[in-house]
């Protein structure tokens, strides 16, 4: 590689983007629109589920037990029914989530130390806030305070995002999933813009390599990317409130091999295309979607079939889902993330070559 | 070196030299199951300039590509300074100039940044840069304007840094794909002035052109159709080929003599000019055509010479006389302004009934614009347009039924046949059934168009889709017809007879308005207009304009086009 030819395409690199006003604006804006739509929208937690109650037992302890769930701050009342028929009208018009069956002589049978069944009926058309919202109500009857049996008492605590709050775990996975959405789309149309409007067959037609292209080309971008990264982490502390345990240095050298992956892969896409139109479809479906499913930033890829886990180890964001959320939310050292850098700095050099193998240097071999 | 040296050395270096700058052996590419270039064999001296010349499509960009060693030759094969064209490439391109057809420029770097990047990427050094940037930039006449970015440089400009660009390591072969095409005449001339200068270095230069005029200038022309080399030898001896074939037949009578003429045998190639009919005799042998005269042969006739297809010479029906002609074509200062942009700029000109007017410009003269305006399709931003008696743009349903419009690129639907065309566009006409049967059936009469029923247009030559899609733009008998670029891409043959076409409908009282980047073209039409930089900057009669710009009687185009830029500079200077 010669110095000087790579120094004087990436000048050439720079020079071009700094006077694209429109791809710079694109290149900080879409991220941005990403994080905070993401933000709010992908959010786990279950709040105010509508509850309706049919009470057939009307006595203080049945009100005892409503009153627990509605001051747990998961339900909300929202029907008193008085008859099953009621409920399950409001259930099949999803006017409520969950219904509370307390059936006569529920506080009879406390009294007497006898065993009193409540029936819970739960909207299961949301499989996932489904079993949450079963989750909490099991948990409510189960502290009720009912007969004085022996139970074992379990001392939960929850590590590293002790408030269980959806955004300190999503914030720091969108940033895998973003960094590896825009930047890629961005460099996918960095060669073919070249190779549409003819500038690349002089490129051809001299004597840079295809190593020296790519390189120029992927340094400028990735600084972009970098520069994306840190206006999402700032964002993501000031905006999102999600807290910062571990240190920023790592996370900066860490971000670094990863945009280098993203952007390797845009240029790869872009080396294999013809046209913008084609690069950017390309782009998103080897970047963004594989990144959205497979990376574990919603799904555990842990809970996926073999094939699918086995798939997900070739997206790169999921290796970068893992070293965000570690440096983020569990201060975790150069050593804990070792595996997943050097996996992904493996990736890019094998993107980096492959891409450059691409570029053959001629129009047609 | 004159004009009798340059030929001896150019046939002295026919026979392969061990200093040849490129040796090509049976050199042929493959796209798929068709050959784009087959069987090219030659040799290139240093100094010398070899033009490559042929229509649109005929194999000259993949010929140039693999001459500079981008793309792989399917068979035979080509040593470029000294090296093998399909393993050397780099090492190639260390010595080699080559600028494409398309932008070979960043638009968003300085010329100053341009020509140092292409210096930079091809090892020159600082020492070296300084002398040959301040040469070469004076030479291109940007010395002054270094800082500006290239994407607002006009289209002359561009092309002269490009070659600025493509110079600035001193090549030792320069490759040029149309340097011609989209350059205003001046600076057409300019590049050409420029590559003169440099030739001087022993640079060894190729040139495509489609510009016959351009191919005069080179040593040794090569002749490309579909891709066969049909021949190679100098321009003058190319023409000596033609020696005693060509006749032109004068007088008034002319326009009755012309169906005899058509149906003799020997003709062939004929060129119908306002004035004069001009045709190669296909047996040199036979007795002349009483009352015509020997003509002096050019380069295109060596085209048609060698052109083995056979004409299509289906009967053309007589001109239909339009029913009702309409009053011709008006404009008073119309512009057309994009943003800050005057892509046409205070045009007037006008156009008879029956009138066969040219304008003649280069791309981004604005002549697409101008037409775009008159069939409504994008507002005049100033100014007021009579188009068939009626006005732009009070008027604009009127005006677009009683105009045709053949666009640059023929927008013929391709995944159709040519009666699916023809009838799609008759019922966008409003023609319907028999009214459309009868005005397809004339308008392909008129133009000897034969229908193949179930090929599709995808399928046609480019000759065939020119004509299919004059008849569509015809269909409803427009008393104003548009045709932008019609004749691009298409082999002299058939372009002769295409004009011969366009004349007869304007015979038939249709005022046709046709714009060519081709100046020769000048010559079909009774009146031409020169646009440059979106103003008209001359129009009238070809003589008229020779008297206007002071140029002799026998001036070409391009001359008069270049005078008519300078009187046009001088008076916005003065203005100014």
């Amino acid at each position: 590689m010669n110095r000087r030819r790579v120094l004087a395409l990436m000048g050439k690199e720079c020079r071009e983007l700094a006077r694209d006003p429109l791809t710079i604006g694109l290149a900080i804006l879409m991220p941005l629109v990403m994080l905070f739509l993401f933000g709010y929208a992908v959010t786990l937690d279950v709040n105010n589920i509508r509850l309706g109650v049919l009470d057939e037992d009307r006595s203080p302890a049945s009100r005892e037990l409503v009153d627990r769930f509605t001051s747990s701050g998961y339900f909300e009342q929202s029907h008193a029914f008085d008859t099953t028929r009621q409920a399950e009208q409001a259930l099949q018009r999803g006017q409520v989530r969950v219904v509370l069956v307390v059936p006569r002589r529920f506080q009879r049978a406390l009294v007497r130390g006898e065993a009193a069944p409540v029936q819970l009926l739960v909207d299961g058309a949301f499989a996932s806030s489904a079993a949450l919202a079963l989750g909490y109500a099991e948990a409510i009857v189960a502290s009720y305070p009912a007969a004085p049996r022996q139970r074992i008492e379990t001392q939960v605590r929850v590590w590293y995002n002790p408030g269980l709050r959806s955004a300190n775990f999503v914030i720091p996975g969108l940033f895998a999933v973003i960094l590896m959405a825009f930047p890629p789309l961005l460099t996918a149309l960095a060669i073919v813009r070249e190779k549409e409007s003819g500038t690349i067959e002089q490129i051809y037609a001299s004597p840079v390599t295809s190593a020296e292209f790519v390189l120029a080309k992927l340094l400028p971008y990735a600084g972009v990317a970098l520069l994306e990264m840190a206006l999402l982490v700032g964002v993501g502390i000031v905006w999102f409130d999600v807290p910062f345990a571990g240190s920023p240095a790592l996370l900066a050298a860490a971000s670094g091999v990863y945009v280098l992956t993203t952007v390797g892969i845009g240029l790869l896409v872009s080396t294999i295309t013809r046209t913008q139109l084609s690069a950017m479809l390309v782009a998103l479906i080897v970047s963004l979607m594989p990144s959205f499913l497979f990376s574990g930033f919603l799904f555990p890829v842990f809970t996926m079939p073999l094939m699918l886990q086995l798939y997900s180890t070739l997206v790169p964001a999921s290796y970068f889902v893992e070293i965000s959320r570690d440096v983020v939310l569990k201060d975790a050292g150069l050593v804990a993330l070792a595996p997943n850098l050097a996996w992904l700095a493996l990736y890019t050099a094998v993107v980096f070559v492959f891409a450059a193998w691409r570029l053959r240097q001629k129009v047609a071999a | 070196m004159g004009r009798a040296g340059a030929l001896a050395h150019a046939l002295a270096c026919a026979a392969v030299t061990p200093t040849a700058r490129l040796v090509a052996q049976g050199l042929g590419r493959r796209f798929g199951p068709r050959w784009a270039v087959r069987d090219v064999s030659l040799s290139l001296a240093p100094g010398e300039t070899l033009g490559v010349v042929g229509a649109d499509g005929a194999g000259k960009t993949t010929l140039l590509q693999m001459f500079a060693a981008i793309l792989d030759p399917s068979e035979g094969s080509c040593t470029v300074l000294g090296g093998d064209s399909r393993r050397d490439s780099k090492r190639i391109a260390a010595g080699l100039g080559y600028m494409t057809q398309g932008f070979t420029l960043y638009d968003r770097l300085t010329i100053e940044e341009n020509l140092r990047l292409a210096a930079t990427l091809r090892g020159v050094s600082d020492a070296d840069y300084g002398p040959r940037r301040a040469q070469l930039l004076a030479m291109a006449g940007l010395a002054r304007f270094t800082e500006r970015l290239s994407g607002k440089l006009s289209g002359g400009m561009r092309k002269k840094l490009s070659l600025c660009t493509n110079l600035i390591h001193a090549p030792q072969l320069l490759i040029l794909d149309e340097p011609g095409l989209g350059v205003d005449p001046l600076s057409r001339r300019e590049l050409w002035t420029m590559l003169a200068q440099y030739r001087e270095t022993g640079v060894a230069t190729i040139v495509a052109t489609s510009y016959m005029d351009e191919a005069e200038r080179c040593d040794r022309v090569l002749l490309l159709r579909d891709g066969q080399p049909l021949a190679l030898d100098t321009p003058s001896g190319l023409r000596t080929q033609a020696a005693g074939r060509v006749f032109e037949l004068r007088g008034s009578d002319l326009a009755q003599r012309l169906p005899a003429l058509r149906a003799l045998p020997q003709v062939r190639g004929l060129q119908v000019l306002p004035d004069r009919a001009r045709f190669q005799s296909r047996d040199p042998a036979a007795a002349p055509v009483p009352g015509s005269q020997p003509a002096v042969p050019v380069l295109e006739d060596v085209f048609v010479l060698h052109d083995t297809a056979i004409e299509p010479e289906a009967p053309a029906a007589p001109p239909v006389t339009l029913s009702t002609p309409g009053p011709g074509l008006v404009t008073r200062d119309v512009s057309v302004v994009f943003g800050g942009f005057r892509a046409v700029n205070r045009v007037s000109l006008s156009i008879q009934p029956g009138e066969l007017l040219a304008l003649l410009g280069p791309n981004g003269a604005g002549k697409t614009t101008l037409i775009r305006g008159l069939c409504g399709l994008v507002p005049f931003s100033e100014g007021q347009a009579q188009v068939a008696g009626f006005s732009l743009p009070g008027q604009i349903a009127a005006v677009r039924q009683r105009i045709g419009y053949m666009s640059q690129r023929f927008s013929l639907y391709l995944d159709l046949t040519a009666q699916e065309n023809l009838d799609f566009f008759a019922s966008a006409y409003g023609l319907r059934g028999a009214r459309a049967r009868e005005a397809i059936a004339q308008a392909t009469a008129q133009l000897g168009l034969t229908l193949e029923s179930g090929r599709l247009v995808a399928a046609l030559s480019g000759a065939e889709r020119q004509r299919l899609a004059l008849a569509c733009a015809i269909l409803h008998q427009p008393a104003v017809l548009f045709l932008d670029e019609p004749t691009s891409g298409v082999d002299p043959l058939a372009r002769y007879r295409f004009w011969w076409l366009i004349r007869r409908l304007a015979q038939g009282g249709m005022s046709i308005l046709v714009t060519t980047h081709y100046l020769d073209e000048a010559a079909y039409c009774d009146r031409i207009g020169l646009m440059h930089q979106g103003a008209l900057i001359g129009w009238g009669t070809l003589d008229a304009l020779r008297a206007q710009t002071g140029q002799s009687a026998d001036a070409s185009v391009e001359t008069v086009f270049v005078q008519a830029i300078a009187q046009a500079t001088a008076k916005t200077g003065a203005a100014a």
